[in-house]
């Protein structure tokens, strides 16, 4: 130990960890902070820009300086603060930004230029003409490498995070934020009247500042006080208490984004545990008691190591028994700084001296000042630091808090600690995300909340209610305030009686000591209070750029400790008051959120996937599935050693000579039934559905209301008054809408039901010229002749034991049928059908071969129905009924569907044997002069009927220019293939095969 | 229909009875169970014929139906009667409502026991409390884009009947996320 451990705590359980290498040992209930402290570690960062050696400047979330990287390997984790990493056994953190070590780092360097690396640096010397073809200046390409070296934070690992986080929802009548004085009162009281309550606390411990507060409350000392409260609320069940867990985000109606840091205090998590949580909280209302952050006064040398916060030193001592250092100076422009300096010397810090900008103090904080025999320096600031690595000494001077002036050298104190406090600003981060606009309070000298724009209740220092009687009367009157919200009675107050401090919590409106030297506003970002004077001399007037110009309240602190004396020391370069200077706005989160928290599970297989019932057949078969939309889907059945082209043309050619079988279960399939279910579809097609018989199914065209076509597919009548309507695998969802959209909202008088049936159902395709020899050996209870199951017919009919409907139609060409089954059976079906179709050599194809049938035979599909094509474009107009309405009519009419050169679909066949890319362009010309583009290819394959590379495409005024010569150019893979216009009709062009 | 064939569930191969314990205690905080309706149909009714169609539906599918509301007007009917679709088919005619059998559309999944809504909760965003869900009650929610509609059948008991071809991704979702407490399939 080096001496920095004080016995206030008693004994504890000893912690063994790493910084930087070396070993040292902390004790329980340390921070990463504390233990450092506690071994006399000064240097613990360096800075961003400057390198500059930086300790440890406050003891909870709004740290600027004291990042370091924690673990190793895959879970390496940059940029935490030193001062909430709770010891645990094994830690192992080190120093970031830094090389060859954090006492020594070359790139400390950088301040040497001084005054040339100062806000707005890298716009002056690096923005000006770029080069074509360049995204930056030239000079900027060369530097960049270096200057990104030289400038940041830690690194991330680049291995996979092994971790596991959690989500969770919960919801509640209350939700306190913070768990001080003013959060226990409120929780507790809410509680009482029977509200749900979550009470969420950052620190690993409930109670806030209570937790090192020296009053006594019901004659209890505050941190035991506390406890009880604690234990009181865990104990009822309409209360959940979130430990280490941070509040982060306020949304609309009230739902707040809470981080769980449920195992951080672990070296490695159980597996089943998760390392954080992210909770979703909806609250009818929120008691905000977030309290107040300390902030620092701005003069030279105020980021050596040993400058801190003065309540950061007093809780370090008091909370962790770990002094801020041998020899400690209080620097400060209020009372809470003379509190600090008493407590810390109750707990056995040596104070030498402390320091008011004031020139007189309340006698009770004289008293406090006597008790540490400190020398007091009334009317004296501190003007600047000495050391190196750590503190040294300070310079005190004389000091006019109403003018602001230095006067002379009053005494220099040796110290290895200078604890500053400069006053309080409240933390309403949280309400300010929601928009109600700070106003500041002169007296306090600090921004309050704005006025609610939703049901929260701020209470304690959060709302400007310095000390504990006005943070429990205040955290009382918020839960009352919110249990109305919640729609509870007032429930009953519970004030303790307190004895103890009564102070003003009031600073001296003094910001800066300004003597020169490089005094820091921003010690994350090292932005200086030059950098700000520097801004507004060159013009940048609004907060909101001095903010992007100096980039002060940026990064992972967000300026916790720099927004107000950053604005403190604009307004006075401006000559106006703070409160006309402005402030910015806080952003969600609070602190920064590991993104692995956010995400929770929702990566890799848990991702959502369809499967059909004969999902596993297939990859035992050797499918290589394939996302079609959200579902998986046969890509080809690979033999061993054939690619994936090999495999489809094999299947492709067993359809055409035999029989295939394609799994359809994706096919969307939406059931359609009521007395209007007729008329519906009437006024949904581009034709005719009204006539359509009962036991036969029709293919139809959906519009968009712009005349573009929307989707196809085909609809099967089952009895008077229901169908059942396919759509395409993908569209499926979006056809769904798009119905509801107008059952509900266009057409509200018809009786119309629309049921999602695409999981009730499986189905197979089987086609080829042996798919009815194919079913004739499997099927019971219906005639599949030609004459008893007509091309478009839908039948009953029983396979294997299983009921299933039967539909003649063809996507391939072929005689074909779809059979479809209740999806637990669909397996089964499947199997049936491989087994019968077994004589014939049946093959199953996936995907590649289907699309293969369908462009040989010019079906449209996905590729064709791109959101720009009509009917009419894709030689459908033949499929569009002028005598009567439907969606899309009207505007299907406009004339420029229907001008000269629009993109018609046509085929395409290659002629000197090369491959049609898809997307290609067609061109007139030759690889060196293409010529302009006059349309495109859609949908390509290798036809083994035409045996050679076709595609189906869109070229102007295509239906007129069979025949004619053109080239498929891709530039891009290197393509420019010699193709000639064909009918898309390829294969079959008078369906004769469908109809055998 | 008793010779039709045994069904199979997505779940078959995934939901195979075994115990994941986890901490010192083994620790076992639900557990899981999957199995396929014998009848599973969904009624809608007309505006106008809502009362008369809920009516039809208890008087229809029998003191063991178990009807749940899954819209205005609309109800979700399990039953183990095979022939439900038919019988309703038979009690509602078209003028009054329309009948979808959804039988082979979901699977269902009971969650049962003291973490069965902490593991709930980590997916859905319902309010699991009793005075928001009392038992008895059914609600239709989804998360990761996995829908499910939950009936709560006791304090710390829910049936989620989920889409059959997201059923597998469901259950992965759902023991990954039993995880953290310890789950038994049985």
């Amino acid at each position: 130990m080096s001496g920095f451990r004080l016995s206030n705590l008693g004994e504890r359980r000893p912690i063994r960890f790493t910084f930087n290498g070396k070993t040292y040992h902390g004790q329980e209930g340390d921070t990463l902070a504390s233990a450092l402290l506690a071994n006399g570690v000064s240097v613990v960062a360096r800075s961003f820009k400057y390198h500059r050696p930086r300790g440890i400047f406050s003891a909870g979330s709004e740290e600027p300086s004291a990042l370091v990287t924690l673990q190793k390997g895959a879970r390496t984790e940059p940029n935490i603060r030193a001062t909430e990493i709770e010891l645990y056994d094994g830690l192992e953190a080190r120093s970031q930004n830094c090389w060859p070590s954090v006492n020594f780092d070359v790139m400390a360097v950088n301040q040497l230029p001084g005054k040339a690396f100062t806000a707005g640096f890298y716009y002056k010397t690096f923005m000006g003409p770029k080069l074509s073809g360049h995204a930056a200046t030239k000079f900027w390409e060369s530097c960049e490498y270096f200057i990104r070296r030289a400038a940041g934070l830690g690194k991330a690992a680049l291995e996979p995070d092994p971790d596991r986080y959690g989500q969770m929802n919960a919801y509640c009548d209350v939700l306190v934020v913070g768990s001080g004085a003013a959060g226990l009162a409120a929780a507790r009281r809410a509680a009482d009247a029977g509200a749900d309550v979550i009470l969420c606390e950052e620190r690993p411990v409930l109670g806030g500042s209570l937790n090192s507060a020296p009053d006594y409350l019901d004659s209890e000392p505050a941190p035991n006080y506390a406890a009880n409260v604690v234990a009181e609320l865990s104990a009822m069940e309409n209360v959940r208490l979130l430990a280490r867990t941070t509040v982060q985000s306020y949304f609309d109606d009230n739902t707040f984004l809470a981080v769980e840091r449920v195992n951080d205090h672990k070296k490695v998590p159980a597996a089943h545990e998760v390392r954080q949580r992210a909770w979703t909280i909806r609250a009818k209302s929120v008691v905000v008691a977030t309290g107040a952050l300390e902030r620092p006064i701005v003069f030279a040398g105020n980021d050596r190591p040993g400058v801190m916060l003065a309540d950061a030193a007093r809780r370090y001592a008091v909370e962790y028994g770990a002094a801020p250092g041998k020899s400690v100076v209080v620097f400060t422009n209020n009372d809470t700084g003379w509190l600090a300096a008493r407590d810390m010397a109750r707990a056995g810090v040596i104070i030498t001296a402390i320091v008011d900008v004031r020139r007189d103090v309340p006698e009770a904080m004289r008293k406090a000042g006597e008790e540490t025999h400190a020398s007091l320096y009334m009317g004296a600031a501190v003007s600047k630091t000495s050391g190196g690595n750590s503190l040294k000494s300070v310079q005190i001077v004389d000091f006019n808090e109403t003018t602001g002036e230095v006067g002379g050298t009053r005494a220099s104190e040796p110290c290895d600690c200078l604890a500053v406090s400069g006053g309080w600003s409240p933390a309403f981060h949280l309400t300010s995300q929601q928009g109600g606009k700070p106003h500041w309070d002169a007296e306090l000298q600090a921004f309050l909340p704005g006025e609610p724009t939703q049901k929260w209740h701020g209470c304690g220092a959060m709302a400007g209610k310095f000390g504990l009687r006005a943070a429990f009367r205040s955290g009382e009157e918020a839960a009352v305030k919110a249990l109305v919200d919640a729609g509870f009675g007032e429930g009953e107050g519970n004030i303790p009686d307190i004895d103890g401090d009564a102070i003003d919590y009031a600073p001296a409106p003094v910001f800066e000591i300004n003597c020169g030297g490089k005094a820091f506003v921003d010690l994350q970002h090292d932005v200086t209070a030059d950098d700000v004077r520097l801004a507004h001399r060159e013009g940048f007037v609004s907060v909101e750029h001095l903010k992007r110009y100096t980039t002060l309240g940026m990064a992972t602190d967000q300026g916790k400790t720099s927004n107000i004396t950053g604005l403190a020391i604009m307004a006075d370069t401006h000559g106006q008051s703070i409160p006309d200077t402005g402030t910015t706005r806080f952003r969600p989160p609070y602190t920064p959120v590991t993104l692995g928290t956010l995400a929770g599970s929702r990566y890799g297989h848990l991702s959502s996937e369809r499967r059909t019932p004969m999902h596993d057949w297939h990859v035992e078969h050797g499918a290589r599935m394939y996302a079609n939309g959200p579902w998986m889907r046969p890509e080809s059945y690979n033999r061993p050693g054939e690619t994936v082209t090999q495999a489809y043309i094999r299947e492709a050619r067993a359809v055409r000579k035999s029989v295939g079988i394609v799994d359809v279960s994706t096919l969307g399939k939406i059931d359609v039934q009521g007395p209007d279910a007729g008329e519906f579809l009437n006024r949904l097609y581009t034709n005719g559905f009204a006539k359509l018989p009962v036991g036969k199914a029709r293919y139809g065209l959906m519009l968009r209301e712009d005349g573009v076509l929307f989707d196809d597919g085909t609809t099967w009548r089952l009895d008077e008054n229901r169908y059942l309507m396919t759509t395409t695998t993908a569209g499926a969802g979006h056809v769904m809408e798009h119905l509801e959209y107008l059952r509900d909202v266009v057409w509200p008088d018809l009786r119309v039901a629309l049921t999602s049936v695409s999981d009730q159902w499986a189905g197979a395709a089987v086609a080829g010229p042996k798919a009815r020899a194919v079913l004739e050996a499997c099927i019971s209870d219906c005639d599949v002749s030609h004459e008893g199951l007509p091309f478009m017919g839908v039948r009953d009919g029983v396979v294997d034991g299983i009921p299933v409907k039967i539909a003649r139609l063809s996507f391939s060409g072929e005689l074909a049928y779809e059979v479809y089954c209740g999806a637990h059976y669909g397996l089964q079906l499947w199997e049936a059908l491989m087994a019968a179709g077994k004589p014939f050599h049946i093959t199953p194809y996936g995907l590649e071969a289907l699309g293969t049938l369908r462009i040989e035979k010019g079906h449209v599909a996905g590729p064709e129905l791109d959101g720009r094509t009509t009917p009419y474009d894709l030689g459908l107009g033949g499929m569009v009924l002028s005598k009567k309405n439907f969606v899309g009519a009207a505007l299907l009419k406009r004339e420029t569907f229907h001008k000269d050169g629009r993109l018609q679909m046509v085929a395409v066949k290659s002629l000197d044997g090369a491959r049609v890319v898809g997307g290609s362009h067609l061109v007139a010309g030759g690889r060196d002069e293409p010529g302009r583009s006059q349309g495109h290819t859609t949908s390509t394959c290798y036809s083994p009927e035409l045996e050679c590379y076709i595609s189906l495409a869109l070229l102007e005024n295509g239906s007129k220019r069979h025949g004619e010569k053109l080239y498929a150019a891709n530039p891009v893979r290197n393509a420019h293939t010699h193709v000639e216009v064909v009918s898309p009709h390829m294969v079959d062009p008078d369906g004769g095969r469908m109809h055998v | 229909m008793s010779n039709l064939p045994e069904p199979k569930s997505p779940l078959h191969d995934l939901a195979m009875p075994d115990t994941f314990a986890v901490g010192d205690e083994k620790a076992v905080g639900l557990t899981l169970e999957d199995r396929l309706p014998a009848s599973l149909v969904q009624v809608q009714a007309w505006p106008d014929t809502v009362s008369n169609v809920e009516k039809a539906i208890i008087e229809t599918a029998g003191t063991d139906a178990t009807i749940m509301p899954s819209g205005p007007g609309r109800w979700l009917i399990e039953t183990d009667e095979e022939r439900l679709e038919e019988v309703l088919r038979g009690a509602i005619a078209t003028d009054m409502g329309a009948v979808a059998d959804l039988t082979h559309g979901r699977v269902v999944v009971t969650l049962s026991g003291e973490k069965a809504i902490w593991v709930l909760a980590s997916g859905f965003a319902l309010d699991f409390s009793l005075k928001a869900f009392p038992v008895g009650d059914t609600r239709l929610s989804h998360h990761h884009e996995l829908s499910a509609t939950i009936l709560r059948t006791g304090e710390n008991t829910f049936d989620l009947y989920v889409f059959t071809s997201y059923a597998r991704g469901f259950w992965h979702w759902i023991t990954n996320a039993a995880r953290e407490v310890g789950y038994e399939v049985i």
